[in-house]
This record gives C-alpha cells, structure tokens and sequence, in this order.
C-alpha cells in the first residue's frame, strides 16, 4: 500500500522542515506550500490526503485558503486541519465552521497531531509512532 | 446648528419653579438658550427618544418618579447627557446619592442664582464630554493592549513551535541516535519550552480576563476528578525534585457547581507554585473537604512546607504581576500571573481564594467552590405561584453520533451546540435547563425541568425537535437525536411550608430519576 499524501502549509520554513521529519517517520508523503496562491497548486498538482493548514500565510491566510479548496470540486473533498499560533478562542470555531477538521495549537503536541490526522484519514488507532513498523 | 446654544430639557412640575428658572435662564448674555420645560418623566423620556438636549435639569420630587428612582430613569432614558438635579434645602444627602447614580451636579432650590446656574451647566457639559473622552481613550487603549498581546504572543508561539517540533525530533532519536546525557540535555530544553508556553497562554488568558471574556462553564463537576488529574500532571515535576506530592479526599464528596477544566486549571497553578517554592525533601499536598462554616461550599486546600509567606504579602500576591522577593526563592519568577488568574477563575465561579502562612513553615492555599444544589437551581421557578400546570416534566435528550464521536473536541463542540439550540427553545420562567450532571456513555444526555403538563410537554419537545432537525440537517447528517420525559405530580403541600421543601422534594426525585436513567443507558449500550 502507498503512503498517504500530506501537504503541509506554513510560511515558517522550520516548522515545515519540521512536520516532513516527524510525518515521513510516521510513513507520510510530505509536499509543501508557503502561500495561500501555492497552497491551492500545490492541492491541485498532488492532490493530497490531507492538507495541514497554518492560519497565517502571506498572500490571503488560511480561512482564504479553505474557501478557495471549497470552491473546487476536486479540492472540496481533501480534510484539513488547522495548526495554528493564533488564538484558539477566538479561531478554533471560526476554522471549523470554515470546514476544517481540527483546530490544534501551536506548538502542537506530536501525538495528539498524529491521532487527529490518523482519525481523519480513517487509519486504526496505533501506539507511539517510531514504534511503527513500515506497512507491507 | 450654532454651538453656542445650549439645549436645555428642564422637567419640573412646579410651574413656580419653572417659571422662576425659565427667567434666570432668559437672562441677556453671550450664550442662547433653547429651554424645553416638561412636568413629567414619561413625557421627558419621550422627549429624549426624539430630540437631543445638551443638558438635563431634573427636579427630583415629580409626580411620576422621585428621588433616585427619578435620576436612574433619566440618566437610563439618555446615558449621554449630563443630568443636574434640583433639590431641596433639607435634602443635599439624596443630591449626593444622586451624583453617585450618574448625576453631574445638583442644585438647591431657593438658592440658585442666575450666575451660578449658567456656570452649573456650561460645567456639568464639559465634564459630561471630558468623562466620555476619557472612557474612549480607555476603551482605545484597553483595545491596543488586547491586539499588542495576542500579536506577541502568537509571534512568540511560532518560534517555540520550531524548537518543540526539532527538540522532540532529537528526543524520539529521529535525527539518530541520543546518549542518556543528550537525552537528559533534550528534556531540559522540552521542559523549559513547555514552560514558556505556558506563560504565553498566562499572558492571553490575563487579557480575556480584563476584557471580561473569560469563558466559564458552570456544571456538576467532580472536585476529587480534577484534583486526581492535576496531582497526575504534576507528580513527575514533584519527584524530579524530590517533593512528596500526596491528595488527601474523604470517600464521598459531593459535587460542584463550577467548570471542571477551570478547577483543574487552578488547581496545576497552586500546586506548580507550591512545588517550586518548596525545597527538596519537602510535602506537598491537596486536600478537600465540605466548608465547616458553610456546607454549601467545598473546600480545596493546597498545603506546601515551603518558604511559606509573610503575612503583609497574603493580600497581595494575588495581584496582578505580583512577585514574591526575598531570599529561598526559585531564580525562576515567572510572569507573577498565576495567582491573579486563580482569583479571577475561583471568582467566576462562586468562590473564594485566600491564603494562610507562616515564612519558614509553609503556607496553605483555600478556595472555596459552590456546592451543586439542584433544589436551588430550580426553586426560583417555584416562586412563581402562577404555574400552569400542577405538574413539573423531566425531559430527556440524547445526541449521539452514528459513526462514533470523531474526537473528543467534536463530541464537545457538539454539546455545546446542542446547549444554545435548547436554551433557545425554553420559557425563561417556566422550564431550565440543567448543567452537566453526567459525563462517559455513548451519548450526550440533556435535562429540562418544566413545569408543563402533558399538552405543555409536548408543545416544547416538537420545538426542540423542529430546532435539531434544522441543524442537523445543515451540519451533521449523522447525528441522532432522541427526547423522552417523565411527568412529577407538584405534591400540593399546606400554604405555610416554605417553597425550599417543595423544591428539595423535587429535586430529589428527579435527580433519583437522572440517576436511574443514566444507569439505565450505560448498561444498554
């Protein structure tokens, strides 16, 4: 079986650097974006099983990118989750209403994000993540 | 319009007075005056609904209000325009009670003179304007400092969560592998992060606070649940500096009125204080128990055998950005928010937080939280004799998901949503809704004490059903939603026995109904 896409969507490069290590340990293909413009090629070049999605990026933030995935067919269907430094009071409704999955915090603890993106892509539940064997 | 006219509303039902006021005001000088003279208050507040004045002269003994009653529904009918009011020789403590109520001035009949009175109220205008100027500036400024701090502390976060993301990397040896002293150096810095964002989030939560946006949401709540989970979180710090974290609870505690996270919360930030003022070696420990003057509070205490507090600081360290000085401290200080939160969260529900110290021997840290009392909650209802029933209804809901809850967060959203949509169907005399009474089980269950007869019960279990449909249907397909209810005959007691014992009657059996209901459902699924 493949590995599940993932596009990552934050214009901290470190961060971003960040989620491949611990995403591609977790047997995840990784594809990057640091606008909201590219997000959307991005989704459109990859199609991904999932989008995670920062809140603040140049060039329209996060809610302009979900909107955007919205109004496109192909797109509509990819689920996103939101990673984001701003606010979780004042966000976390406002992304979830916009059509997002999840709204986690920054800095977002490894193994809540890895069962909140295992819940969504439908995978059974399973223990630490370097503990992983690669799937046959 | 000319500036230099000065609307005046005068109500006055004396026409003595008015015409002798309306003469002093008609006086030749540099400013105009557009007098508009009423007798009563009903016609004045009309008058302010329709047309501005720059200035109200209020005499306080009219015959549809008087005395304060008279200033509250003039200041209420226009916040905006200064009011001076005219009293009495024999009454300047009403005038001053009336200054407190918003009036800018006030004016002894028999002693006014016409000078005097125009400076009165070229006065009370300009002071009017200077005190909404002010308000503004403040208001402006409280709005700056908001969005200085959440840009802050969202700058702050986006770092850290580089260092988090690549100090765990490091940790789970994903970048190779780590020796037991590099491990030890990782953990180091993973804790430091954590620290740091926890400030971060002292930080926010201090300006909700000031800008009275602290969310709380009041339910039953299991006071030894959350003293178990904080004494949990915090039992790895406790060793790691060689402090005995113990919780003393007695068997049966009943529960709170209050938020279950809040309480947890206060409780991580005594118990993290109390651990870091305390020297190896030393105890640490929570404890709860019913208030002895009141039993209608618990009582949480966190005890430490610290530094302990001098007993001029025991009033101020809960203030905002206090810090304790003084030798025997961590070199670590924080924020010196922990406290002023706690006070404002313990506030917010009821509470009370003090403290009690002895420098050298430790101190012990008490807050105080409202019992939940059902029998309280539903006898304002009771008050009324106008019920249109004799008889109250438990109703039921249940929400579930077909497809299991998606997450915790999900299942929470969701009562919450499903709280709003049944608040939004109840009369506010008649039925309540009550908080969480239990938690765990397949499904969210809901209570509604109404007091309806059965035509009464179904009108509002269709209104609710129609509400959920619509929801439903916009957002979740794939939630279920059920109602059931359970009619109380209102046992007529004798006119003279107080309404308490009607309502500790009712909610003893209806909480026995809960009780068996819940049960009920655990073991069905």
């Amino acid at each position: 079986m493949s590995n599940k896409k993932i596009l990552i969507v934050d214009d901290d490069r470190d961060v971003r650097l960040g989620y491949h290590i611990r995403l591609k340990a977790n047997h995840y293909d990784t594809f990057f974006a640091a606008d909201a413009l590219s997000s959307i090629a991005e989704a459109r070049k990859h199609q991904p099983d999932l989008i995670i999605l920062d809140l603040g990026l140049p060039g329209g933030d996060g809610f302009v990118v979900m909107d955007r995935l919205k109004s496109n067919v192909y797109l509509a269907i990819i689920p996103v989750i939101v990673v984001s430094a701003r606010d979780r009071h004042a966000n976390k409704d406002r992304a979830l209403q916009a059509g997002a999955k999840a709204f986690l915090q920054k800095p977002v603890d490894n193994d809540e994000l890895l069962a909140v993106i295992r819940q969504v892509l439908g995978e059974p539940e399973t223990s630490t993540q370097q503990t992983v064997q690669p799937r046959e | 319009m000319n500036d230099r006219t000065i609307r005046i509303l005068l109500v006055e039902d004396n026409p003595g007075d008015a015409r002798l006021l309306g003469e002093m005001l008609n006086e030749p000088g540099s400013v105009r005056i557009e007098l508009t003279h009423l007798g009563c208050m009903s016609e004045a507040v009309n008058h302010l609904k329709e047309s501005a004045a720059d200035v109200i002269v209020l005499d306080l003994g009219l015959p549809d209000a008087q005395g304060l009653g008279a200033v509250r529904q003039a200041h209420a009918a226009a916040p905006s325009v200064p009011l001076i009011v005219l009293t009495g020789l024999d009454d300047e403590t009403m005038a001053a009670q009336a200054l407190q109520e918003g009036a800018q001035d006030y004016l002894i009949k028999g002693q006014i003179e016409s000078h005097a009175l125009l400076r009165a109220l070229h006065y009370a205008i300009e002071r009017q304007r200077m005190s909404v100027e002010t308000d503004e500036v403040r208001r402006l400024q409280l709005q700056l400092k908001d969005e200085f701090l959440s840009h802050v502390s969202h700058e702050l976060r986006s770092p850290l969560t580089a260092i988090h993301q690549f100090g765990t990397i490091l940790l789970d040896e994903l970048a190779g592998t780590v020796s037991p002293e590099q491990h030890e150096c990782l953990e180091i810095i993973l804790r430091n992060v954590g620290q740091l964002q926890s400030m971060i989030g002292d930080l926010l939560e201090v300006t909700r606070a000031q800008a009275g946006k602290l969310t709380i949401d009041l339910q039953c709540s299991s006071v030894s649940d959350a003293i178990e989970y904080s004494v949990k979180t915090l039992q790895g710090t406790a060793r790691a500096k060689g402090i005995i974290l113990s919780l003393d609870l007695p068997p049966l505690l009943p529960l709170a009125y209050g938020d279950p996270t809040r309480i947890r919360q206060i409780l991580i930030i005594l118990l993290d204080n109390a651990i870091k003022f305390t020297n190896p070696d030393g105890e640490v420990t929570v404890r709860a128990q019913l208030l002895a003057e009141d039993p209608n509070f618990l009582l949480l205490e966190v005890s430490d055998s610290g530094c302990g507090i001098t007993a001029d600081m025991t009033e101020q360290i809960f203030e905002r950005l206090y810090q304790v000085t003084g030798p025997g401290q961590s070199s670590r200080k924080g924020l010196g928010l922990g406290l002023y939160i706690c006070k404002e969260l313990v506030t917010r529900q009821g509470g009370r937080i003090w403290v009690t110290s002895s420098p050298q021997k430790g101190s012990i840290f008490s807050f105080t939280l409202p019992v939940f009392s059902l029998a309280r909650l539903i006898s304002p209802l009771l008050r009324d004799e106008k019920w249109p029933a004799d008889s109250a209804a438990l109703v039921t809901i249940e929400i579930r998901s077909q497809e299991g809850w998606f997450s915790k967060e999900t299942r929470v959203d969701w009562s919450r949503d499903t709280r709003g949509l049944l608040e939004r169907c109840l009369l506010p005399d008649l039925d309540v809704l009550l908080p969480k009474m239990s938690s765990g089980g397949p499904g969210e269950l809901f209570f509604v004490v109404a007091f309806a007869d059965e035509k009464g019960v179904a009108v509002l279990i269709k209104r609710i059903r129609e509400q959920f449909q619509r929801l439903k249907q916009s957002e979740e397909p794939s939630l279920a939603f059920s109602t059931s209810y359970k009619l109380l005959e209102l046992v007529p007691t004798d006119a003279n026995a107080p309404i308490e014992n009607l309502a500790e009657n009712l909610a003893a059996r209806i909480e026995d109904l809960i009780k068996s209901d819940t049960i009920a459902r655990a073991t069905q699924s």
